[in-house]
């Protein structure tokens, strides 16, 4: 999205249409993708793992709620923390937050792959998707796996696309959440419906029984709230679009609230129905596909004009994790071009293209890593991505508590109630689930660790270098007519 | 790049200030002693608002002025104005000072802030075009909406160093004059850097426009 279409006199966003995208955000991917793997590490308790997640989420909406009311900014948690933290500290929280969406948009395009192979293999288009054979790249004359070609492919088109026009805005992303919810209110429906029909993946809570998985007990949903958390970040993506939305001031906390708590039921049901019915082991071995695997054991078929009824729900999560991609390439290069804006990021990635209006090269450098990024496994990505969302809601939980004690004279339209308790319950039980997931990392993903631990030290260099940089440029202006030093005659390139 | 920009005063004149710069994608934080208007002010979506008084110190740190590049006090009260702009130069090195002034001044406050303005005699100006009629006009007041701007290319901006038929700008954009403003502008005018065009930009396209000469 181009600043074209911020900044007009009219805003044009209602309260349905902010609270649209973010739930847009939120239910996008994370639901179709994560319920397996969260049924994988916790069983049946992946009911509570999404529960217990909108509970901690919730403070740091509140949050969110407080900071966009005060802060007419459209650049998210960045545009909060640049308020009052000083440069270092807002660089890495814009620096986090810009890394948080680009392996989500990783993470989306894996979990688009599975489902989009199961799509075709539900119209006989191509065998069922574990026996689909590798795909022949004809010039190097590799096998590489289909699943890695389909998310490459699906990041490489997303990213052309913003990179060379101005992307749809809010009223388009209504339409598609509408679309989204209604596909999981069927296969809710559908799945509460087969309830007492005796057949093999009817409906039952016996699936419940017991609840938490033997041997492991129920610390064991704490490292897979952690791997899930990503599917509650929407309502960042709501304070980006602040400016084209009427009355922010009152619509943006309670678009923030309603999204949260719709969110969460449409989660709670689905994952309900998908344990109910296909069973926690078998829903895991789906993986990445559990939703539509789920969906294809219960769903009529003989359905007119798309045969089977589970189709519809594949449909859906192939959708939902192409759309939940668009919308973190764009929040990516965003969250970059607003930092190159600030000048904490070199000067070109703030900068919009001379003729396609867009932040081209931020799109390109966001684009860069997204695409490094699939051949992660998915929980790595999936890893990665709740544990630096987890760290950079904790600064803006920080931002608020430091804003309230340095700026009490700043005018807040919303007021979390009972201060201080909401943020620092926010920051207290982030950073358990921060603290949990790295603790799971060492045990089970080292790569994800490394990695994570590397790009925080590539900030830091890079943090470092351009202030050294600035203050060569800097003295450089001070004194264009002073002498030069031998010394720095030669180094001039 | 972005700056940073306090405004005391969001009365109308800080008020109409601040929404141009908002425009131009600054960052503006107003600093407003009513609290009736601090809430409209608020609502209209474009400016942190510090609620107090612009001349009490701590008020003045809250509103951000350690990072700030300029400070400009608009409010009514000349005396004031002068008092906030001496207080944020004594809180911070290195800020641009501009004082709203209700007369004439003819320089004697320039020792102590950077620029004066004095929004009474703009408004007399055009005044005095309505009442004379219509055959001439000063370009301030014909202009409605639309923003007639003299815009310096900066050195990288993405736009600089290109002719007009290479940069797409955002529809509402017309480039009117050439190098320093000597000729009008050609398709195969070249935006140097560090020379000047007037440029007439709609409201809403304003940042883009600047985004693009100014980086």
């Amino acid at each position: 999205m181009s600043s074209h279409d911020q900044r007009e006199p009219e805003a044009e966003l209602g309260l349905l249409d902010a609270t649209m995208i973010g739930m847009g955000a939120m239910i996008g991917a994370g639901i179709f993708v994560l319920t397996g793997l969260a049924a994988e590490i916790s069983g049946p308790a992946a009911l509570l793992v999404f529960m217990l997640n909108g509970v901690v989420t919730a403070f740091t909406g509140l949050s969110y709620a407080e900071l966009a009311s005060a802060i007419p900014k459209s650049g998210g948690g960045y545009a909060f923390v640049r308020e009052i933290f000083d440069d270092f500290g807002s660089f890495i929280m814009g620096w986090m937050l810009w890394f948080a969406y680009m392996i989500a948009g990783a993470l989306y395009a894996l979990g688009f792959a599975p489902n989009f192979l199961e799509l075709l293999h539900v119209y006989d288009v191509v065998a069922p998707p574990d026996q689909v054979g590798a795909v022949v790249l004809p010039l190097l004359g590799v096998g590489v796996p289909p699943n890695f070609v389909l998310a490459f492919v699906a990041v490489a088109g997303l990213v052309a696309l913003n990179a060379a026009s101005t992307a749809a805005s809010g009223s388009a992303e209504t339409i598609f959440t509408i679309i989204k919810v209604s596909i999981l209110v069927v296969f809710v429906a559908f799945g509460f419906f087969s309830a007492g029909g005796g057949g093999e993946t009817s409906f039952t809570f016996q699936n419940f029984d017991p609840l938490f998985t033997e041997g492991s007990g129920a610390f064991s949903i704490l490292p897979a709230m952690g791997l899930t958390f990503i599917a509650f970040e929407g309502y960042d993506l709501i304070t980006t679009v602040t400016e084209e939305v009427e009355n922010p001031r009152e619509n943006i906390p309670k678009a923030i609230f309603v999204s949260l708590a719709a969110t969460v039921v449409v989660y709670l049901l689905v994952v309900t129905v998908a344990i109910g019915t296909l069973g926690a082991t078998e829903l895991a071995a789906a993986g990445e596909a559990g939703i539509a695997a789920a969906a294809t054991s219960f769903m009529p078929t003989g359905v007119p004009l798309i045969q089977n009824g589970g189709a519809l729900i594949v449909f859906g999560a192939v959708f939902s994790t192409i759309t939940a991609l668009n919308a973190v390439v764009i929040a990516s290069s965003r969250v970059a071009f607003s930092m190159g804006r600030e000048g904490q990021l070199v000067q070109s990635i703030g900068q919009i293209h001379h003729r396609f209006g867009t932040p081209f090269v931020a799109v390109l450098v966001s684009a860069v890593v997204m695409l490094g990024s699939v051949v992660l496994p998915t929980q790595s990505a999936g890893n990665m991505s709740s544990l630096f969302f987890l760290l950079s809601f904790i600064i803006v939980n920080v931002a608020v508590i430091r804003l309230r004690r340095e700026r009490p004279n700043m005018n807040r339209p919303y007021e979390i109630p009972y201060y201080p308790i909401p943020p620092i319950l926010g920051i207290v039980l982030n950073g358990i689930l921060a603290v949990v997931l790295i603790r799971f990392l060492i045990q089970t993903d080292m790569l994800a660790l490394l990695l994570s631990i590397g790009w925080l030290a590539a900030g830091a260099v890079m943090y470092v270098a351009l202030n050294k940089y600035r203050e060569r440029i800097a003295t450089d202006e001070a004194e264009p007519t002073a002498d030069q030093p031998a010394t720095d005659g030669g180094g001039d390139d | 790049m972005t700056r940073d920009i306090i405004i005391a005063g969001g009365g109308r004149v800080g008020f109409q200030t601040a929404e141009l710069l908002a425009a131009r994608d600054e960052n503006v934080t107003i600093i407003e002693r009513d609290e009736d208007r601090v809430a409209e002010i608020a609502d209209a979506w474009i400016a942190t608002v510090i609620e107090g008084d612009a001349s009490d110190p701590d008020i003045i740190e809250q509103a951000g002025i350690e990072n700030a590049d300029t400070i400009a006090a608009l409010t009514e009260v000349t005396g004031l104005n002068l008092a906030v702009c001496l207080l944020a130069t004594r809180l911070t090195d290195e800020i641009r000072t501009v004082a709203r002034v209700d007369r004439e001044t003819n320089e004697t406050y320039d020792r102590f802030v950077d620029a004066v303005v004095y929004p009474e005699e703009a408004g007399a100006r055009v005044a005095a075009n309505k009442t004379a009629g219509e055959e001439v006009q000063t370009l301030t007041a014909v202009t409605g909406d639309i923003e007639i701007l003299e815009v310096r290319v900066a050195e990288g901006a993405p736009a600089a160093g290109r002719t007009l038929t290479d940069v797409s700008f955002p529809a509402g954009t017309l480039v009117i004059s050439g190098e320093d403003a000597s000729r009008i502008a050609q398709p195969d005018t070249t935006l140097t850097p560090g020379s000047q065009f007037v440029v007439a930009v709609e409201p809403g396209v304003v940042d883009e426009v600047l985004q693009l000469m100014r980086g």
